[in-house]
C-alpha cells in the first residue's frame, strides 16, 4: 500500500512531536496550585506548540500558493525574498517610522512583503516568469534586503536587537494573540484556496491554455500571489523569518504521493505544521536555561538546505523550460579593442579619482603634495582591493552567465561567497576575537566547503545550468541561515559578521592590496585560456559537443575558476557581488560580444565600478563609511531593472 | 585646545610631524597640557570628557549624544564615524597625539598605528565584574593624559556617590533586580554579573536577579517568561525599547501576571551606555535610585 507507506513517516513525525510537546508540558505542569506557572503553561507553553502548527502550515499552504500560480517549485516566502523585504520593513519603520510599529506590525511586514515580490515579479515579466529567473531575482533581492537590514543594524548599535531577533524567527510566545492572528489568516488563506480551486489548477497550466479557458489570467495570478504574501509575512511580523518550511511542504506533498491540487492544499499546510512543530520541539530540547542558543526559524533553514538538495533531483525537471534559448542577443562593436581601451580609460579614471578627491575636516578637495601623499597610503590599499575584488567577481559573472546561459546569474549563485561566511562564522564561534589570519582562513575553508558541495551536485547534473543554479542557491541559503542563526544571537561575534556581510572595505591595508592583486592576476588570467569554451558553451551542450567542447571537463573548468574567484573576491568586499551580474551585461551592452573581449571588458568595467562604489562608500556620509557591498547593488539594482525590462523583448 | 582646529590641509608633511613631537614635548615638560586625544571607544570617551581632557576627535557621536547623554560632549569633537570601521583619512586630518582604544577595537590596531600611538585600555572582559577594572582603566587614563589627580579624584567621587546612594537604598536592601533591554514584546536581554549593570546593583547592596550565563555583558535574547524564575525580583528596564514593545507588552499575559508588574515594582530608565565606564555607572546608579523611590519597600 503506497499510500500506507508514505504517510506513516508523517504520523512518526507528528508522534514525536508530540512527544517533545508533552515533554514540555509536564515540564511546566505547576505544582501546588502556583499561580504563575499555570500562567506560564497556558500562555507560553500551549501558544508555542499552536503557533509552529499554525505557522508551519500557513507557510506551507503561502508555498503552495506561490508555486502553483508561479508555476515555480522553488517560490517560496524566502526565495522570494519576501520574508527579508518584510523583515528590512520592520526594520526600517522601527527606526524611522514608530507610529507604524505601533499601529499595526503586520501592515508594515506586508508591504515590504509585496514590495520585494512586486520587483521580482517586474524583473522577470518579460522572461515571462521563468522559474530559474523568478528564483534568482528572489535571491538578489533577498541579499539586498538582508545587506540593507544588516547596515542599519550596524549604523545603530545593538541597542535596538529586535532587528536581530526577527531574523533568528523565534516561537517564544507568551500569550494566544499571535496564535488567533495566524489561525485567522490560515482559515481565511484556505477557505480561499479552496475557492480558487479551479483557477488555480487553470493557472498551473501554461498562458495560452489558461486564458483559452477563460480565466482572468493576470487578475487571478495577482489576487493569489497577494494572498500568499498576506499570509506568509503575517507569521513574519508575528515570529519573525522561517525558513523552508513554504519550500519543503509543498514539495514533500507532492513527494509523499499528494496528486491532485485538492490533496496539496490539505497535505502542504499539514506537512508544514509537522516540519515546524517537530523543529521547534527539537529546538526546545537542546536550548538551555539561559536562552536558546538556535532560534527556531534559523533551525529550519539549516534543515532545509540538505533537504533542498535531496528534493531537486526528485522534482520533475519538465517543469523547466530549457534556459540555453534565453540569452539576448548582442549588439557587437565594430572595434571592440576602441571600447577595450575606453573601459581601461574609465578604470584609470575612476581609480584616480578615488584617489585624489574626497572630504575631510573641511569639507571636500582635491588631495595633492604631502596630503596626497599622507592619505594615499589609507586610498590606495582600499582602491586596489575593490579594483581586483570587481574585477574577479566580473570574470566570474562573465563565466557563469555564459555556462548557464542565464542573464540574471551572477557569482553568488555558486553559494561559495556564503559559503565562505559560514566558514568565518565557525572561527568567530571558536575564538570572537580571532586575528584576520584566521578570519581568512576560515572563510577560505568555508568557501572550499561550498564549492566542493556545487561541484558535487553539479556533477551529478553533469554540471548542466539548471541544477547548478537552484544547487548554488541552495547552499548559498543553508549558509546564510548559519551565518543569521549566529547574528540573531546578538554578541560581539554578530557584529564581526554583520561587517563582512555588508562588505566593508575599510581594513585594507598594504599586505590585503597585494594580496588582493595576485589573486586576481592568478585567478583571472587563466580565464582567457577557456575563452574559446566561453564562446561555445552559450550555444548549448549539443551544439558544444559537436563543436569538439569536451564539454564536462570544460563546464568543470568554468566552475572551478569562478568559484575560486567569488570566494577571493567575497573574503575582501563580502557575499554581495552584484558586480558580477552588472558588469557583464555592461560590457555586453556596449558591445563587447565576443567572449575574450566581453570577459575583458566586463574585467576592466567590474574593477571601476567598484572602485567608484567604495569611493561612494567611503564618502557619501563621511565621516561615517558606508557598506560597499550594499553601493554595489544600489548601483546595480535600478540597471539591472532597466536592462531587464527592456532588453528581452522577444518575448510578448 | 578644543577650541584649536587645526589646518591639515595647509600644512606640509614635515610641519606636521613637527608639530606632533612639539605637542609630544610639551606635554613631557608641562603635565597641564593635553595631549590631542582620538577617541575610538565610548567608556574610554566618557571617562576622558570627566575628566576634563575634551578629545579633538571620537567615534559615532550622533548615537553617542542619544544613548549615552552624559557626560556632554562639546561641540568642538569631530566624528570619526562608525566605532567598528573609523574613518582612518578623517583621524589622519584630525592628526591625534594618542589614539584610544579599548580590547573590541583591537584589530584596528595596525592602521591606528600609522598615525599616532595607541593606547589600549580593557574595560569589559567576559565572565569578570568590569567596575574595578573600568576603575582601572580610568587611572591609566588619567596617567596618560598627564590628569592623574583628577582621575584619582573622580574614582573617589564616584565610589563616594555609589556609597551614598547605598544608603539611601537601605529600605531596598537585597531586593532582587532584573535589569534589562526590551528586544521586542516578547523578548528581553538581562544585563549579568559581569555588566557594569549588574556589578553596581551588587555595590548598591541590591542583588542581581539574572545569574545565568552571559556572554559579555548581556545574555542572547531570552522570553520573558524567564523572568517569572525569580517571581520576587523587581525589574528594570533601560531603554530604549523598540516602538512595537508599547502595543505589545501590555497584550502581552504573562508579563501581566508577573508579580514585579501587579506589585508596580517594575521602573523604565533613560538610555545608560551598557558598555560604559565610571559616568556610566553614576548615570545608571543615579537613575536606579530615582526609579526605586516609588517602589515599596522590601
Amino acid at each position: 500500500m503506497t499510500s500506507r507507506r508514505v504517510l506513516l513517516p508523517w504520523a512518526a513525525m507528528a508522534v514525536l512531536a508530540a512527544v517533545l510537546f508533552a515533554w514540555k508540558v509536564r515540564d511546566a505542569w505547576p505544582v501546588g496550585g502556583d499561580h504563575l506557572q499555570w500562567v506560564i503553561l497556558q500562555n507560553a507553553v500551549l501558544p508555542r506548540a499552536a503557533v509552529a502548527i499554525l505557522a508551519g502550515a500557513a507557510l506551507g499552504l503561502a508555498g503552495l500558493l506561490l508555486q502553483r500560480v508561479l508555476r515555480n517549485a522553488l517560490a517560496e516566502p524566502s526565495t522570494l525574498g519576501i520574508s527579508a523585504g518584510a523583515q528590512l520593513a520592520m526594520a526600517l519603520a522601527t527606526l524611522f517610522a514608530p507610529a507604524l510599529m505601533i499601529w499595526s506590525v503586520g501592515f508594515v511586514a506586508f508591504t515590504g512583503g509585496i514590495a520585494a515580490v512586486a520587483i521580482i515579479l517586474a524583473l522577470t515579466w518579460r522572461r515571462g516568469l521563468e522559474p530559474v529567473s523568478v528564483v534568482l531575482a528572489g535571491m538578489m533581492v533577498a541579499l539586498t534586503a538582508n545587506a540593507a537590514s544588516a547596515a542599519l543594524i550596524l549604523a545603530n548599535g545593538d541597542y535596538l536587537f529586535s532587528l536581530f531577533i526577527w531574523g533568528g524567527g523565534s516561537l517564544v510566545q507568551q500569550s494566544w494573540d499571535p496564535a488567533v492572528t495566524i489561525g485567522s489568516r490560515l482559515a481565511i488563506g484556505l477557505a480561499a484556496a479552496i475557492l480558487l480551486l479551479r483557477p488555480l489548477a487553470i493557472l498551473g497550466l501554461d498562458d495560452a491554455s489558461a486564458r483559452s479557458l477563460g480565466v482572468a489570467l493576470h487578475a487571478s495570478r495577482f489576487a493569489i500571489v497577494a494572498l500568499a504574501v498576506w499570509i506568509a509575512t503575517t507569521v513574519v511580523a508575528a515570529v519573525g523569518v522561517i525558513g523552508f518550511v513554504g519550500l519543503a511542504a509543498p514539495a514533500l506533498a507532492t513527494l509523499s504521493g499528494a496528486r491532485t491540487l485538492g490533496q496539496r492544499v490539505v497535505a502542504a499546510p499539514l506537512i508544514g505544521a509537522i516540519l515546524l512543530w517537530l523543529t521547534d520541539g527539537l529546538v526546545q530540547l537542546v536550548s538551555g536555561v539561559g536562552g536558546e542558543r538556535l532560534p527556531t526559524g534559523a533551525a529550519t533553514a539549516l534543515l532545509g538546505g540538505p533537504l533542498l538538495l535531496w528534493i531537486l533531483p526528485r522534482l520533475r525537471m519538465m517543469e523547466w523550460p530549457s534556459l540555453s534559448t534565453l540569452m539576448a542577443a548582442s549588439r557587437r562593436a565594430a572595434r571592440p579593442s576602441a571600447i577595450i581601451v575606453i573601459a581601461l580609460v574609465a578604470l584609470f579614471g575612476a581609480a584616480l579619482a578615488a584617489l585624489l578627491i574626497g572630504s575631510g575636516p573641511e569639507g571636500w578637495s582635491v588631495a595633492t603634495g604631502s596630503l596626497l601623499a599622507d592619505l594615499s597610503q589609507w586610498r590606495a590599499p582600499r582602491i586596489v582591493v575593490a579594483a581586483a575584488a570587481g574585477a574577479m567577481l566580473a570574470a566570474a559573472g562573465v563565466m557563469v552567465q555564459r555556462l548557464t546561459g542565464n542573464p540574471l546569474a551572477s557569482p553568488e549563485v555558486l553559494g561559495v561567497g556564503t559559503g565562505a561566511g559560514a566558514g568565518l562564522t565557525a572561527v568567530l564561534l571558536v575564538n570572537a576575537a580571532a586575528s584576520l589570519f584566521w578570519q581568512i582562513a576560515g572563510a577560505a575553508a568555508g568557501a572550499l566547503g561550498a564549492l566542493l558541495l556545487i561541484l558535487g551536485v553539479a556533477a551529478r547534473g553533469k554540471f548542466g545550468p539548471e541544477r547548478l543554479l537552484l544547487g548554488g542557491v541552495a547552499i548559498g541559503a543553508a549558509a546564510s541561515a548559519v551565518i543569521t542563526a549566529v547574528i540573531a544571537m546578538g554578541t560581539m561575534t554578530s557584529y564581526t559578521l554583520l561587517t563582512w556581510l555588508t562588505g566593508s572595505t575599510a581594513q585594507a591595508d598594504a599586505t590585503q592590496a597585494w594580496t588582493a592583486l595576485a589573486l586576481a592576476v592568478m585567478l583571472v588570467a587563466p580565464a582567457f585560456l577557456a575563452v574559446r569554451w566561453l564562446e561555445i558553451l552559450p550555444l548549448g551542450g549539443e551544439t558544444a559537443k559537436s563543436l569538439g567542447v569536451p564539454l564536462k571537463r570544460a563546464r568543470f573548468a568554468v566552475v572551478l575558476l569562478s568559484a575560486l574567484m567569488t570566494a577571493a573576491a567575497a573574503m575582501f568586499v563580502g557575499p554581495l557581488s552584484f558586480i558580477g551580474l552588472i558588469a557583464p551585461h555592461l560590457a555586453r551592452l556596449v558591445g563587447l560580444g565576443r567572449a575574450r573581449d566581453h570577459l575583458l571588458g566586463a574585467v576592466l568595467l567590474g574593477a571601476a565600478l567598484m572602485v567608484l562604489s567604495d569611493w561612494l562608500a567611503r564618502m557619501v556620509a563621511f565621516p561615517y563609511q558606508l557598506p560597499v557591498g550594499l553601493f554595489a547593488s544600489l548601483i546595480g539594482g535600478p540597471y539591472l531593472i532597466y536592462l531587464l525590462s527592456s532588453g528581452a523583448r522577444s518575448r510578448h | 585646545m578644543a577650541t584649536e582646529r587645526r589646518l591639515p590641509l595647509a600644512m606640509t608633511r614635515r610641519a606636521f610631524m613637527a608639530a606632533g613631537a612639539a605637542a609630544l614635548a610639551a606635554r613631557r615638560a608641562d603635565a597641564a597640557t593635553l595631549p590631542r586625544l582620538a577617541i575610538i571607544d565610548w567608556a574610554l570617551l566618557e571617562t576622558a570628557l570627566a575628566l576634563g581632557a575634551v578629545p579633538a576627535a571620537a567615534s559615532e557621536l550622533i548615537q553617542y549624544r542619544s544613548l549615552v547623554v552624559e557626560p556632554e560632549l562639546p561641540g568642538t569633537v569631530a566624528d570619526l564615524g562608525l566605532r567598528g570601521s573609523p574613518s582612518f583619512e578623517m583621524l589622519r586630518q584630525v592628526a591625534p597625539d594618542l589614539i584610544l582604544i579599548s580590547q573590541f577595537y583591537d584589530y584596528q590596531r595596525p592602521q591606528l598605528e600609522r598615525i599616532a600611538p595607541v593606547l589600549s585600555l580593557p574595560v569589559y572582559e567576559a565572565g569578570t565584574a568590569p567596575y574595578a577594572l573600568v576603575e582601572a582603566s580610568t587611572l591609566r587614563l588619567g596617567e596618560a593624559v598627564g590628569l592623574r589627580r583628577k582621575a584619582r579624584a573622580y574614582v573617589d567621587d564616584t565610589a563616594n556617590e555609589i556609597a551614598r546612594r547605598r544608603a539611601a537604598l537601605a529600605p531596598h536592601r537585597d531586593r532582587p533586580v532584573f535589569v534589562i533591554n526590551l528586544g521586542d514584546s516578547r523578548h528581553f536581554r538581562a544585563f549579568g554579573g559581569d555588566s557594569m549593570f549588574g556589578d553596581v546593583v551588587d555595590r548598591l547592596g541590591l542583588t542581581n536577579a539574572w545569574t545565568d550565563t552571559t556572554s559579555y555583558s548581556a545574555a542572547a535574547p531570552v522570553g520573558i517568561e524567564a523572568l517569572a524564575r525569580r517571581p520576587e525580583a523587581g525589574i528594570v528596564i533601560v531603554e530604549p525599547s523598540p516602538p512595537e514593545v508599547a502595543r505589545g507588552l501590555p497584550r502581552n499575559a504573562i508579563w501581566n501576571a508577573l508579580p514585579a508588574v501587579r506589585d508596580g515594582r517594575v521602573a523604565s530608565i533613560a538610555p545608560v551606555s551598557h558598555f560604559g565606564g565610571l559616568p556610566s555607572a553614576r548615570r545608571f546608579a543615579r537613575l536606579l535610585e530615582a526609579a526605586l523611590s516609588h517602589w515599596p519597600a522590601s
